[in-house]
């Protein structure tokens, strides 16, 4: 399944369009900048941004949403499946944002990664609160696969080589896939077992293996 | 593996977001309590960002961010700091203690398998729920289970032994509760407890409700709070037939 990537990259995205994509009739609020800054002056920015915020600066805050609105509300859709949920959760992690937004540390997480986390503990934990909210497809897969080669392609800064995605790929593919399907779409445990037909406890081993062997690989 | 490679991974799994919910509410009230865990936290969210290049953005409505400062207005009318600065202290107290920092080691252990049914109806029919109590990750230690239309509760122990000396207690924590857990009672010796002493409680409040099992002094906590170390667990629903 994960083999047919570039072939079906195009079948695949029109397959998980649609609940994905937003109302081309909405209005768009992003910047009318359309060509993105390099990611240093946006991370700069956004860290600026989220230091206003901190000083419950609610202009800041208005910004910082148009900014970052769009990659949370996606993350929160990707692992809920559910447009109605996941904007919920969007409600409720930017109220986190600006009660948290004293304790981000510049120098020690990067601005957009530091609110994704925010949208994703959210995400998933209504996920496991709520389990039968959501029912997991075999899309999912193809979708992960299918993604993987376009982000690649849209990657917006080809000069900062991605290390993560070349530590990962260098697990062996099972595990590489229960990381990508566990981060981005929010598979339990559980889930990955029994997709992958192992017990829980040989999954979670797994997981940890791949996420030591990810730590050693980053390590400088 | 040492301790500290065992929170490591375990802080791994809480970013990667494989843990069960037990376990992350586990990592989310130590984060707050040690900066050790929070700066593991960190590092691993570092280590981990880069997945999120891929994921596609998508816009949201214009309705949305009108909600979420509404939303804010209310929060922000509401005298938060007050209760967080006057309080605070006490509160991590009781929160620490009711989350058995003496069980740090063995947070592994707090493993929740229900295997679950993925319902598509977000409310099945059913009212009976089970919650299962692991001590480790091969045995439940306890099953509880809950009929929320007569609001019956029976608890039986599947590997727990009686401890000489000891009680174990059955608690109850909800944010509607306020912060501290809430005893439903002390099991006797033959693990018995009043399948009644869930009544008081609304369904609603049950089925969000945290379950606690402490190892107690005979007779229970002489505190009226956890005082030993404890499992936890939630309640599922029971029924798989509404898949």
């Amino acid at each position: 399944m994960f083999s047919l990537q570039r072939e079906h990259r195009k079948v695949i995205n029109r397959i998980i369009r649609d609940p994905m994509k937003p109302d081309p009739h909405q209005p768009h609020n992003n910047n009318a900048n359309h060509s993105p800054p390099s990611p240093e002056v946006a991370g700069d920015r956004l860290s600026g941004l989220i230091l206003r915020v901190a000083q419950r600066d609610r202009e800041a805050f208005a910004l910082l949403y148009q900014d970052t609105a769009a990659k949370l509300l996606g993350t929160a859709l990707r692992i809920l499946r559910d447009r109605g949920w996941a904007d919920d959760v969007i409600q409720e992690s930017y109220i986190k944002i600006w009660q948290k937004a004293d304790q981000f540390q510049p120098g020690r997480s990067s601005p957009i990664t530091w609110l994704v986390s925010i949208a994703r503990n959210t995400a998933i934990d209504e996920l496991r609160k709520h389990p039968t909210g959501r029912t997991t497809t075999g899309e999912e897969l193809d979708e992960m696969a299918g993604k993987q080669a376009t982000a690649q392609e849209q990657l917006e800064d080809q000069q900062s080589v991605n290390h993560l995605n070349h530590c990962i790929d260098q697990l062996e593919k099972d595990r590489r896939d229960m990381v990508r399907l566990a981060y981005l779409n929010g598979w339990s445990r559980e889930e990955l077992a029994n997709h992958f037909d192992q017990q829980v406890n040989t999954v979670k081993t797994w997981l940890h293996r791949a996420l030591k062997q990810i730590k050693r690989c980053l390590e400088p | 593996m040492t301790e500290r490679d065992e929170l490591d991974m375990l802080v791994a799994e809480f970013v990667l977001g494989t843990l069960p919910a037990s376990e992350r509410d586990y990592v989310e009230s130590r984060r707050r309590e040690d900066p050790e865990v929070e700066a593991l936290i960190q590092q691993w969210e570092e280590r981990l960002g880069r997945l999120a290049d891929e994921i596609e953005p998508v816009q949201p409505s214009t309705a949305l961010f009108a909600k979420i400062e509404k939303a804010l207005d209310r929060v922000e009318s509401t005298p938060r700091e007050v209760i967080e600065t006057s309080s605070v202290v006490a509160l991590r107290n009781q929160l620490n203690r009711w989350r058995w920092s003496t069980a740090i080691a063995s947070a592994a252990a707090l493993v929740l398998v229900a295997i679950l049914a993925l319902q598509p109806q977000p409310e099945p029919q059913t009212q009976s729920f089970v919650a299962v109590f692991q001590h480790n990750d091969q045995q439940p230690a306890f099953l509880l289970t809950v009929d929320l239309k007569e609001q019956r509760l029976n608890i039986r122990p599947v590997t727990a032994e009686p401890r000489p000396g000891k009680s174990y207690q059955l608690w109850i924590k909800a944010d509607e509760l306020g912060p501290n857990p809430r005893s439903v009672g002390v099991l006797g010796n033959d693990f018995a407890l009043d399948e009644g002493a869930l009544r008081s409680y609304d369904p609603a409040l049950l089925k969000e409700a945290t379950f606690g099992i402490s190892v107690e002094p005979e007779g229970g906590s002489p505190t009226g709070q956890p005082t030993g170390p404890a499992i936890h667990g939630y309640l599922y629903p029971t029924d798989r037939n509404n898949q």
